[in-house]
């Protein structure tokens, strides 16, 4: 090792050591003891008790624990894609360079910047059966007699979908930056070809936005299967009514911190890791077919 | 790419629809934090009122109603004060008759109920949870706009080995679902005596956030290298080029840090409800939320908390919007 | 020169962002002064809120003002939620002292984070188990021990609004007395208009679910008493209980349908619009008109719904029943084991429990004040509980009847919470009766048999 390699080892091991440091403490150290508790019963006032693989197996047999994934893959499966849609949809209009840009911007952004918490608060009385604004528009501009929304298991999940859609605008600006990359020329290509404005959304926007799709898409995909603050405001904890909003991650912290079963607890979360993993990964395989990485 | 008018006149229609859409829980929150308790749950079937309403008084401060049945139906009257058998007595310009709550309603004229902003400042200790709010919020854009520039310069611009592994195990650790290391981090945190303190929230920050290395590590990159080398020639040491040189340099990008650690923080929820138990320690958002599950349906106060922890995040999104578009399109156009 | 400068600044708009800041200890010039008296500060941690919690700090006050005491007590509220002092006691931060709902009580002592208190009982005649009544001592008995102090105890009876008995053409003093006609007056009571239902005669499960209550009204066992393991799978009486709470949700696969059946999304706890301590409250508002309360609705209705016309009788139980009353949980005062100042901590409890010369206990001040019964039959027995006649039908019921509790039991918050989750797959999913009874059974015992091995404790 040369002096300026064995100098430049130092500096950087230097300037590195807070990360380092706390990678040790607060990420590997835990990782490790996590592994380790969840072959354990585990409660955090007394000692682990090794217990193999008995809480996985306990979790294959937990109807809840099914109940909870089934619920997080429902709302990870409609709200993804739907925001995706949805911000993608905001976004081209926001590039047809109208006027006052900035203030409709300002307008879809702000949902995204308001605590969790306010904004779950808020929504739980926008949706209220009884006295809510959803419900009351509805009856009055088209007589309809709306849903229980949140207060029934068949519409609560969708009303989560709902509520998600009202915050794409932090996707929405990543995607008017995309927008904002793709070359006129291709455009003006297009046009010569004598497409229309839907031919060339198809083949030429839509495939010069695909790396920042894929972007938002990996994104959402790790933020929804961790879904939790939202449900928890809104249920009391609980995951109301008949469980039909107990999330994966609100399931996962009733065990730990309600009941105390942190060995269960981390069974859980390795599961849970596994299947973000496995959607990430499968993203990324499929993604070599649909994204097209263009200027590279 | 200039759009042909028809299409911008298309574009506006749905933007606009939209705004409205995203704008009218804006509107509801504020509007609901301003009606008393009597009429924020409308009676059944009348349409959602967006301008709060206030009971009608007259001179002596009694409520003026109308009659639904009876003889003098559709006429007005006042209140009186008196009550039999919980029938209410109205007095029509001297003639009285009595009535139950169904056979009249109040009289409304426009007006704002501010007593909700007052029963939720009194349910809540504010100023202090305000204060540990804030505390937290600038000990973490501190520590974390600190240790995420020092990190970054090493993975951006110091050669050493194993930078590679080392950053690559940092893009990792942000696939990592927080679960997995919540309930190991609790039993850290225990053994350090830290549960029912601050430390938990703040000290973590001082250690690098995965995403603000990552998000410095892509700006540093675009600094030309020959500034360093040149830096270096003058007999600059690293860390001199790094406060000298680099730090300067970077200024949107560490602003971006600071502001999304700050918003970040202002909201935190899971975090402060575990490791915080002293309700003096509370912060806004928790606060919140243990309001709201010991008075559930209180909408007017819970209208009015809400407003309040949100304004001060819209106004700072007023001042800094363009270091926040910024920020957000260089986090994700580089990913 | 000009960077120079630009981080001094920042740094020192910093430092002085932080002095100010800077969580002060939070201590008040009360507790100011207490330390520099020399004093020892204890927390203690109240469940209550609201009004009910200024009750318990004005005792408290007066606890703090008593002339040569050497201790002072710092009130935190903390709300009911269980996980609060859940992470606390397993954290290692609890409080010097702490109430809390019985239901969690034996949970916690099993895993040893309670003191054992029969040594301090012994101390005071008045702490003897003869005082109390017999349900609230077997609350907090558990594995040979008592672990906590009860405070105050509830029981639910029916209240029936008259006026809405009146427009229905029902004798306003007469409510139902058995569970037919528990039905029937539902159907007369349940007002429709315009397609939307105005006014519910009886929903079971408001203001909230109460499917625990009508298991053991109707008679049922929800526990062994030899083995204290859930025993609700074969029991007949839970099973009929069940099926009756259920009767009362529609089912939108069943073409014939009860008369009073109503949608259970709308009518679930909360759901009906109103904030349970205010005017909008369902039942004040007018919206339901028989509900199964507890005793603090004396004092809520007067403050919130003065106009109310509103009656109290015991809950009609199935016939052939034997009379029970329903008194699940006791609002208890515990030490945590890691408690810093025990000795401190039990010098409060004993005035907070003790007579004062020549008048009332504190505690039974308390419960005067939050209108709920003090759980010793002297105390209950007092003049300004039984002179209010409606109150007097609580305090007799506890007073006359066996009280259906929810025994101490590792894992009696977890089956109180199994029972409200399969209360909604019955209602909502309509899941037969004795298949929720045998699951919430199966889950519960697990539970218990898991706590019991990680407690390193013997299981009875």
């Amino acid at each position: 090792m040369t002096r300026i390699e064995r100098r430049n080892l130092r500096n950087g091991l230097l300037f590195a050591s807070p990360y380092i440091i706390g990678f040790l403490a607060f990420t590997l150290y835990p990782l490790l003891m996590s592994v380790y508790y969840s072959f354990c019963q585990y409660n955090v006032i007394s000692e682990p008790i090794w217990i193999g693989l008995d809480n996985f197996r306990e979790l294959a047999r937990d109807n809840d624990f099914w109940t909870a994934l089934y619920n997080t893959l429902f709302y990870t499966v409609f709200s993804v894609p739907l925001s995706l849609a949805f911000s993608v949809a905001l976004a081209l209009l926001l590039n047809q360079k109208v006027k006052g840009m900035s203030v409709y911007r300002t307008v879809f952004f702000l949902p995204t910047i308001v605590p969790i918490v306010a904004s779950s608060v808020l929504w739980l009385w926008v949706l209220n059966p009884e006295g809510g604004l959803v419900n009351g528009m509805l009856k009055q501009c088209i007589g309809l007699e709306g849903p229980g929304w949140l207060a029934s298991p068949d519409w609560s999940k969708p009303s989560l979908v709902l509520m998600s859609l009202w915050s794409v605008g932090g996707a929405m600006v990543i995607f008017l930056a995309g927008l904002a990359d793709v070359p006129t020329e291709l455009y003006e290509v297009a046009e010569l070809d004598g497409a229309g404005p839907w031919g060339k959304f198809l083949n030429v926007t839509l495939p010069m936005i695909t790396l920042t799709i894929l972007f938002n898409l990996v994104m959402g995909l790790i933020n929804s299967f961790q879904y939790f603050t939202q449900v928890f405001v809104m249920t009391g904890g609980k995951g109301t009514p008949d469980n039909s909003t107990l999330v994966y991650a609100l399931y996962l912290y009733q065990n730990s911190f309600v009941y105390l079963k942190m060995g269960y607890a981390s069974a859980m979360a390795w599961m849970l890791f596994m299947v973000i993993l496995g959607a990430t990964v499968a993203v990324l395989i499929s993604s070599k077919r649909w994204v097209h990485y263009h200027g590279e | 790419m200039a759009s042909k008018p028809k299409v911008r006149y298309v574009a506006h229609f749905w933007l606009i629809a939209a705004s409205i859409l995203f704008f009218a829980p804006f509107l509801w929150m504020v509007s609901s934090s301003l009606k008393s308790e009597a009429t924020i749950i409308p009676k059944t079937g009348q349409p959602p009122q967006w301008i709060p309403h206030v009971d009608k008084l007259d001179a002596q401060g009694r409520r003026c109603v109308i009659m639904n049945t009876g003889p003098f139906k559709g006429k007005s009257g006042v209140e009186l004060e008196a009550q039999e058998e919980s029938q209410h007595v109205i007095d029509f310009n001297g003639q009285t008759v009595k009535a139950w709550p169904e056979d009249f309603d109040v009289e409304q004229v426009i007006g704002f109920e501010w007593e909700n902003y007052k029963t939720a400042f009194g349910m809540i200790d504010f100023t202090n949870n305000l204060r540990n709010t804030l505390f937290i919020c600038v000990l973490c854009v501190i520590g974390t706009v600190f240790s995420c520039s020092t990190v970054a310069y090493s993975f951006a611009r110091i050669p050493w080995k194993g930078r590679n592994v080392c950053f690559i195990l940092v893009l990792a650790t942000m696939m990592l679902p927080y679960q997995v290391t919540l309930i190991p981090l609790f039993a850290v945190y225990r053994s350090l005596g830290w549960v029912g303190t601050f430390k938990p929230l703040i000290v973590p920050a001082f250690f690098g956030v995965p995403f603000y290395i990552f998000l410095l590590r892509q700006f540093f990159m675009t600094i030309p290298q020959d500034m360093s080398a040149a830096a270096r020639i003058d007999g600059c040491n690293e860390f001199g080029i790094f406060a000298r040189i680099i730090l300067p340099l970077s200024k949107p990008a560490m602003a971006t840090t600071a502001l999304f650690t700050f918003l970040f923080e202002w909201g935190d929820f899971l975090n402060p409800l575990i490791y915080l138990q002293d309700d003096r320690q509370y912060t806004l958002a928790v606060a919140l939320q243990q309001f709201q599950s010991s008075h559930e349906s209180a909408w007017g106060p819970l209208m009015a908390m809400s407003t309040v922890i949100t304004i001060p995040i819209v106004v700072i999104f007023f001042l800094t919007q363009r270091t926040f578009i910024q920020g957000i399109t260089m986090t994700g156009l580089k990913g | 020169m000009k960077t120079y400068l630009f981080w001094a600044l920042g740094a020192i708009a910093c430092a002085v962002a932080l002095v100010v800041l800077w969580p002060q200890e939070a201590q008040t010039p009360e507790e100011r002064k207490a330390l520099g008296d020399r004093r020892t500060i204890i927390t203690y941690w109240d469940r209550h809120t609201g009004h009910e919690a200024e009750a318990r700090k004005a005792l408290i006050d007066e606890f703090n003002a008593l002339p040569g005491n050497k201790v002072y007590v710092r009130t935190v509220i903390i709300g009911s939620r269980v996980e609060k002092l859940l992470t606390a006691i397993a954290g290692g931060a609890p409080p010097d002292v702490c109430s809390l709902g019985s239901s969690v009580l034996a949970q916690l002592a099993a895993q040893g984070c309670f003191m054992p208190i029969e040594d301090e009982v012994a101390k005071s005649s008045y702490l003897s188990q003869s005082n109390f009544l017999p349900h609230a001592w077997s609350l907090v008995s558990f594995d040979g021990h008592i672990w906590a102090i009860p405070t105050t105890t509830d029981t639910y009876c029916l209240l029936w609004n008259k006026n809405a008995f009146r427009r229905a053409g029902l004798d306003p003093e007469v409510p139902p007395k058995t569970i037919k006609e528990i039905e029937e007056f539902a159907v007369k009571l349940t007002v429709k208009k315009g397609g939307q239902i105005e006014q519910y005669g009886f929903v079971p499960w408001q203001p909230w679910i109460q499917t625990y209550m009508w298991g053991g009204l109707f008679g049922g066992k929800w526990f062994d008493e030899k083995t204290m393991l859930a025993s609700c799978a074969n029991d007949p009486e839970i099973i009929k209980a069940f099926q009756w709470v259920q009767s009362f949700a529609i089912n939108p696969k069943k073409s014939e349908q009860l008369p009073f059946a109503v949608d259970p999304g709308l009518t679930a706890q909360n759901k009906l619009g109103g904030q349970y301590q205010s005017a909008n409250n369902p039942f004040y508002s007018g919206k339901v008109a028989m509900i199964t309360e507890g005793e603090w609705q004396c004092t809520f209705i007067p403050k919130y719904a003065p106009d109310l016309d509103w009656g109290v009788a015991p809950i009609p139980q199935p016939e052939g029943v034997p009379p029970l009353c329903f008194a699940p949980e006791c609002v208890v005062d515990a030490v945590p084991a890691g408690s810093r100042h025990p000795r401190e901590a039990w010098e409060f409890l004993h005035w907070f429990y003790s007579p004062r010369p020549g008048g009332t206990s504190p505690a039974s001040d308390y419960n005067f004040a939050i209108h709920n019964v003090p759980p010793r039959r002297d105390e209950a027995m007092q003049d300004r509980f039984i002179s209010d006649p409606k109150f007097k039908v609580f305090i007799n019921e506890l007073l006359s009847k066996p009280g259906i509790i929810l025994p101490p039991s590792p894992a009696a918050q977890y089956l109180l919470d199994k029972v409200e989750n399969y209360h909604e797959k019955m209602t909502f999913g309509w899941l037969p009766a004795e298949q929720a009874a045998q699951e919430i059974e199966d889950l519960a015992n697990t539970e218990i048999r898991a706590a019991w091995k990680l407690s390193g404790r013997k299981q009875p």
